[in-house]
């Protein structure tokens, strides 16, 4: 039989491994979403519990989802419940401009590398730094007008909803802002 | 012939754009375009597509209201076929506005890190400045004094967090920057009873119990309308009365026949017990 003192600091050990491993963890968002990894290792004052890093990862990536298919489609209405606020007038103003100018925005999503920076003590407001992966193309009709293939970096507010995180402003901001 | 070759190649030459690395949010811009003869440009921004029909080789003025929105604006010209590009990044402008949140609208005194105070910082186009800034928080308690402290922002948010103070009252905090100040009022309120005391006296039949005044331990009052539990256990079983605090004390009265023992509770505090021997 082990010495009770061995096996005390054997579970200690493991009790360690699994909260470094849940609180350093980063979250995969579901399979048909953009891919959104978020890592929240410097985040302050308050710290991200597993359940709303979770839910932050889902319903930022579907709000991409979105963003992509309505820039793509030129429907605001496809924006959907993940935007509110000036982040989602601003794009609705956008899709109206595009739809005027017979202009649309394809959007390949190859995943975003998130930062969360902070998290208000009260938990009503996080923002993350997205490292988003983007191929671009604009289209006037059919014809391309430009094409990009780059990393883009956003600062991101997000609020939470009654059952949902919601982005509430969006803004890019230049490769060495921060 | 010679002449007609040239004369194609530079009809055919693409449009070659430049534009300024970075301008202020809702200032105009003016865009270098070479070439000859006319293409189309596109401007498309974060809120904005600007399509229109350009002479090559003049400048296109961008107007300040369709560069209001921060961020990466894409300018291209095509000719035909061929287009070319630019991009340029539309920073945000001078600090205009305070986005303040100060939590919770009431706390117990004494509390520590009980009171959070975030800022985020915007210009008048309500793009967020991520720039360094200092915000400064002016702190009003409720016996007259202040005191100030500055915190830099980070990404836009200046945030802390600060214990409450011994008195209850009004704490006003004022954050600042440059000319934009915005003002919150949070209450600070008594923390939980402290020394909770009641004495009995018989009312004919019936017993009543009254507390001491209810302070907290920096004998700030409880509020009026606080409940306070009477719980009196007898031969028959329990029964409890809950009473509001009126004028700093709670008052329940009880019909006690027999043995009994009355305990006093407000919220997790548990006060004296009093044992009484029955009807007199």
């Amino acid at each position: 039989m082990r010495p009770p003192t061995r096996t005390l600091w054997c579970l200690a050990i493991a009790f360690v491994i699994v909260i470094a491993a849940s609180l350093a963890s980063s979250v995969r968002a579901d399979v048909n979403l953009p891919r959104v990894v978020i890592i929240a290792e410097g985040i302050g004052p308050r710290q991200i519990e597993q359940r709303t890093g979770e839910t932050v990862t889902h319903d930022y990536a579907q709000a991409w989802h979105d963003i992509a298919e309505s820039l793509n489609s030129n429907r605001a209405d496809l924006l959907g419940e993940y935007l509110t606020g000036d982040c989602k007038r601003q794009l609705s103003q956008r899709i109206s401009d595009q739809k005027r100018t017979r202009l649309r925005t394809e959007y390949v999503d190859n995943g975003h590398d998130v930062k969360a920076v902070f998290y208000s003590l009260d938990g009503g407001m996080m923002q993350l730094e997205d490292h988003a992966k983007l191929e671009t193309k604009l289209f006037d009709g059919q014809q391309v007008i430009y094409t990009g293939n780059s990393t883009h970096i956003y600062l991101v507010l997000m609020t939470p909803g009654a059952d949902r995180w919601l982005i509430r402003s969006l803004q890019e901001v230049p490769e060495k802002a921060f | 012939m010679l002449l007609t070759v040239m004369a194609s190649y530079v009809w055919a030459q693409d449009p070659v754009l430049k534009a300024p690395g970075a301008v202020s949010a809702g200032q105009s811009v003016k865009l270098a375009v070479q070439g000859h003869g006319s293409a189309t440009f596109y401007l498309v921004g974060p809120d904005r597509v600007l399509k229109r029909k350009i002479s090559l080789g003049e400048e296109i003025e961008i107007a300040a209201e369709d560069l209001k929105t921060a961020g990466k604006y894409e300018a291209i010209a095509c000719n035909g076929g061929n287009c070319s590009n630019t991009q340029f990044n539309v920073l945000p402008s001078q600090p205009a506005q305070l986005i303040f949140f100060l939590h919770p609208s009431r706390v117990p005194v004494s509390s520590g890190n009980a009171v959070n105070a975030t800022a985020l910082v915007l210009d008048r186009e309500k793009n967020v400045v991520w720039s360094s800034a200092n915000v400064n928080f002016k702190i009003d308690l409720p016996d007259g004094s202040s005191s100030t402290r500055a915190v830099p922002t980070t990404r836009g948010i200046a945030s802390f967090a600060m214990d409450s103070r011994s008195r209850q009252g009004k704490v006003q905090v004022t954050a600042s920057l440059d000319d934009v100040s915005e003002p919150r009022v949070i209450q600070q309120v008594a923390a939980e009873a402290c020394g909770l005391r009641m004495t009995a006296a018989p009312t004919g039949r019936f017993m009543t119990f009254q507390t001491d005044p209810i302070r907290d331990c920096g004998g700030n009052p409880l509020p009026d309308g606080t409940i306070v539990s009477f719980t009196k256990t007898d031969s028959t079983g329990r029964s409890t009365v809950d009473s509001p605090i009126k004028k700093d004390r709670a008052v329940a009265r009880f019909e006690v026949t027999g043995p009994a023992k009355v305990s006093v509770a407000c919220g997790v505090v548990v006060g004296n017990e009093l044992s009484l021997g029955g009807a007199r």
